[in-house]
């Protein structure tokens, strides 16, 4: 009966797409857009600290790529299952977020460290040799230097993340996930591809809005190229 | 005035110092030269002065006090410092570069910005051109000037320049060097200037330090008297064999007696009251002649006649110096 049901159904079913614009697919959108923000967000808050942190101190890079290094290598569903069996956490939202906080660990260190090392030591010198503090320093000099790579971190991150949180529908994450695994599971074309187009469209229009940032946080070099 | 008393430096896990036992004052309003082959701790010494690096032992006086009686930063916005990398912000404008001590000290945003200007115009800079581009617009020569500006901003008494026109061509640097003089001879900084080439050492200097290996300090004098009077093999190699000529560019032709005008035809070759005596020579030997015209001014025959000088009394005067020089007469 179901690939009956298969092959009758037409690609795309335009009708339920506008049925169902405003009740399901535009809260799905959003759902995802928050997870991603929320979970980028706090890696953010603690991958600045640690990244500098570890800048300074080089010994604990090490430890730290590995460590973050590990978690990046998990395959997605094996550590959703892994926290969803942590009573603490359980299934739904909040397993998802820990996992994409702690995919985007890694590259959001990694960045704030290469950021850091990226700038010239006779520019600290000079910073230094005129009088600014350690902190002075670090947020005048060191870290508005750093920030194009650092945004190319977040960009790497949140690409990714947005990938990965749309697997996290399957423990109830909810986000544009939810569209395809209710569109497989009901045999449903339209719902499949309607998620599959906004999952990939998200990725692409973030990308893009943060390669635009990365370059107008860099005004300096577009004036060594005019 | 800077005094060093007794000052000495060695890095944790080396056993051999950097500077060794160095005592020496550096007048106010001077520009005093370290100089010396690599490895004889010149930029150490000079960043012990703002305490980016701190002595082992002994210490640093300035304008009498201890550089110690305040913190390393408060102490660092007083003291100008260029480096030859620059190390200009390239995030920030030129005149935000400029006025980066000035901010530190919370001037008010008017006269930051009429400071800026007036320095970029200084050091030759047009401010409406330049004020606004970031460093990486900029040729090096340029980088250098802003950097030479951004040191002088506060308007501290005193600056420490590390090889400060080491990154440009040899004529951009030759041009930065008389401007800066220039600039010295109305801002009268006490300036210490590091630098590992002894004709800079020897142009800029109002005083030179030559250090050797290991940090000690070979001889400090004025460069006449020490390349006149070279007090030991090292200094005597260190400034090279042309010592006798390099002393002769120091020397100006108003300063010898001439002789009489009178008599001395225009076929002579032309000398003027400002020229280096070793110029004057060079047009001699050039002309052929064993006597030049001296005329007032400094490139110009429209000039006064002051009178004539011979090759020879350019001579007796070299000679004299070398003659005190092994009798240990030190004039």
């Amino acid at each position: 009966m179901r690939s009956l049901a298969l092959q009758a159904q037409p690609l795309i079913d335009w009708a339920w797409i506008s049925a169902n614009l405003s009740d399901e697919i535009w809260p799905a959108v959003v759902g995802h857009i928050f997870l991603c923000s929320l979970s980028i967000g706090i890696a953010l808050v603690i991958s600045l600290p640690v990244g500098v942190l570890v800048a300074r101190y080089r010994k604990a890079y090490a430890p730290v790529v590995f460590f973050t290094g590990f978690l990046f290598s998990i395959p997605s569903l094996a550590f959703f299952a892994i926290l969803v069996a942590v009573p603490a956490i359980g299934i739904g939202f909040r397993a998802v977020i820990i996992a994409l906080v702690a995919y985007s660990l890694l590259v959001l260190i990694r960045n704030v460290v290469t950021g850091i090392d990226s700038v010239p030591p006779e520019t600290i010198d000079a910073a230094r040799g005129m009088g600014l503090t350690p902190s002075q320093i670090l947020f005048r000099v060191e870290l508005p230097l750093a920030l194009p790579v650092i945004v190319a971190g977040i960009r790497i991150a949140v690409v990714t993340v947005i990938g990965i949180a749309t697997i996290g529908a399957y423990i109830d994450g909810g986000g544009i996930g939810e569209l395809i695994f209710n569109g497989i599971s009901r045999g449903f074309f339209t719902q499949v591809i309607v998620g599959a187009v906004l999952a990939t469209a998200l990725a692409v229009i973030a990308d893009l809005l943060l390669l635009a940032m990365e370059r107008y946080l860099r005004p300096w070099a577009r004036a060594g190229r005019a | 005035m800077i005094e060093f008393r007794e000052v000495s430096k060695t890095y944790e896990g080396s056993d051999s110092p950097v500077v060794n036992d160095l005592s020496f004052e550096i007048p106010e309003g001077e520009i005093c030269v370290l100089v010396g082959p690599s490895g004889c701790g010149k930029t150490t010494s000079m960043r012990m002065v703002n305490r980016l690096i701190e002595p082992t032992n002994g210490e640093i006086l300035i304008d009498g006090e201890p550089n110690t009686a305040m913190s390393g930063t408060e102490l660092r916005r007083k003291i100008g410092y260029a480096i030859q990398q620059i190390g200009l912000f390239p995030h920030r404008t030129i005149a935000e570069n400029v006025g980066t001590v000035p901010g530190l000290l919370d001037w008010q945003k008017k006269r930051v910005t009429d400071r800026t200007d007036s320095l970029l115009e200084l050091v030759g800079l047009d401010p409406g051109q330049y004020r606004d581009r970031y460093p990486v617009e900029l040729s090096g020569g340029q980088q250098q000037r802003v950097g030479v500006a951004r040191a002088m901003a506060a308007d501290p008494p005193i600056m420490l320049m590390d090889e400060p026109f080491g990154a440009v061509d040899p004529i951009t640097r030759d041009r930065l060097q008389d401007e800066f003089l220039n600039i010295q001879k109305d801002i009268r900084k006490t300036i210490v200037f590091v630098t590992h080439d002894i004709d800079e050492a020897i142009k800029m200097g109002d005083k030179i330090a030559i250090l050797e290996e290991g940090g000690v300090l070979a001889q400090y004098d004025t460069p006449e008297n020490i390349l006149a009077h070279p007090n030991s093999d090292f200094v005597s190699s260190f400034v090279g064999a042309d010592r006798v000529l390099k002393r002769l560019s120091l020397l100006k032709v108003g300063d010898m007696d001439l002789d009489p005008p009178n008599g001395y035809g225009d076929s002579l070759p032309s000398l003027y009251e400002q020229m280096s005596l070793k110029d004057a020579l060079s047009e001699m030997i050039g002309a052929g002649e064993d006597r030049g015209v001296v005329y007032a001014g400094a490139a110009t025959t429209s000039g006064e006649k002051r009178g004539s000088l011979t090759i020879d009394s350019i001579r007796k005067l070299s000679h004299r110096a070398e003659v005190e020089n092994l009798t240990g007469n030190d004039a």
